[in-house]
């Protein structure tokens, strides 16, 4: 069952207690044993897994080779027939007839095995669903204690300012005005940028000959000196 | 990134909007962050194994006019879906605006998101302002 429902009583019933205490601890430390439960099993049934591969493996290898074995007494079945050998062909017969036996009694047993390896598979996904499942509960738990620490820690903050009358509205003014401030600011830092980007033009023009023609170099003013001595 | 490491990078850290951040772990293993673009409201984030919650206190119901709190309640349902990035929740008998993020969230990301909160928070107490004491 989901926690979600423990915590809406327990937070509805004002628990406000930091820690999982907000539900029932009980519910906590059954979701963490069968976390715990459901790992163990899956440790044990990979132990399992493994000796039944090796099995696996084992029965593949001897079918294989009861199967190349039929099919060369096949083989050779039917060249004592073709000889018109019938009673050594009846022979070759009754042991490819044993040889299928067997390899029939192997198939199964590894039918059987595979159904069981299928079953582990099976039950690996469902347990690793539960601890999944069990995990996300256990976060909502911590959300909601990690919640509740948060804000108990900003309360406090309320507490030392006080819960003054208009808190909210004047606090809200303060920010407003930073931020008005700011504006003002970032305008004229735009300001500043058109001007100095102005004066760059009237240098540009300058550059040119066009319009002001700036101050005098000395060389003007050397040409001036020597034109009064003249 | 430990709330640790998080304090570190946003100190030094300018947003997407030109704010900066002031940041803090305290003794209770809490990261206050106080952004410029609102220093009033901070914002205190925390971790579980999974998730990054950041949260602003906004409000008590104390602090609501007597007999608006179910108005407050409305307002903020209605609110909620429509505020980028934060959802309205009430914790104990305090508003709060919170976040949550995977723990895996990269760094730009965390700091958008706690810039964006922080100005959430202003937007959602303007809606609200006139309902409080």
């Amino acid at each position: 069952m989901s926690v979600l429902r423990d915590l809406f009583t327990a937070l509805r019933g004002g628990a406000s207690e930091v820690g999982e205490a907000v539900i029932d601890a009980n519910a906590v430390r059954i979701l963490e044993q069968e976390i715990r439960d459901a790992e163990t099993a899956i440790g044990k049934a990979k132990q399992s897994l493994t000796r039944m591969k090796g099995t696996e493996i084992r029965l593949k290898r001897e079918i294989g080779v009861l199967d190349a074995d039929i099919s060369d007494y096949e083989q050779k079945a039917m060249a004592a027939l073709n000889n018109g050998e019938e009673k050594l062909a009846t022979e070759v017969a009754e042991r490819i007839a044993e040889l299928e036996s067997d390899r029939n009694d192997k198939g199964s047993e590894q039918a059987s095995l595979d159904a069981e390896i299928n079953k582990i598979h099976a039950m690996i996904k469902a347990r690793e669903r539960t601890i999944q499942k069990n995990k996300r509960e256990l976060d909502k738990v911590r959300t909601v204690r990690e919640l509740q620490r948060a804000t108990e820690s900003v309360s406090t903050n309320f507490a030392a300012t006080g819960s003054s009358e208009h808190r909210v509205a004047k606090a809200l003014e303060r920010v407003k005005a930073k931020q008005q401030n700011w504006q003002d600011r970032m305008q004229a830092g735009e300001w500043m940028a058109e001007k100095e980007g102005g004066d760059d033009l009237d240098a540009k023009l300058r550059d040119k000959g066009i319009g002001d023609s700036g101050s005098p170099a000395a060389s003007d003013v050397l040409a001036r000196l020597k034109a009064k001595s003249a | 990134m430990t709330l640790d490491e998080l304090s570190y990078r946003l100190n030094g850290y300018t947003g997407e909007e030109g704010t900066t951040f002031d940041a803090l772990v305290t003794d209770d293993g809490i990261l206050e962050v106080v952004c410029s673009n609102n220093d009033e409201f901070p914002i205190h984030v925390t971790q579980t194994e999974t998730q990054l919650l950041s949260v602003t206190a906004l409000f008590t119901q104390a602090e609501v006019q007597p007999g608006k709190v179910n108005e407050v309640n409305e307002a903020f349902l209605r609110l909620s879906p429509a505020v980028p990035l934060s959802s309205i929740g009430l914790q104990g008998g305090t508003y709060i605006l919170f976040g949550s993020m995977a723990v895996s969230t990269r760094f730009e990301v965390i700091a958008h998101e706690l810039e964006v909160q922080a100005e959430n928070a202003v937007d959602v107490l303007e809606v609200v302002e006139h309902l409080l004491a």
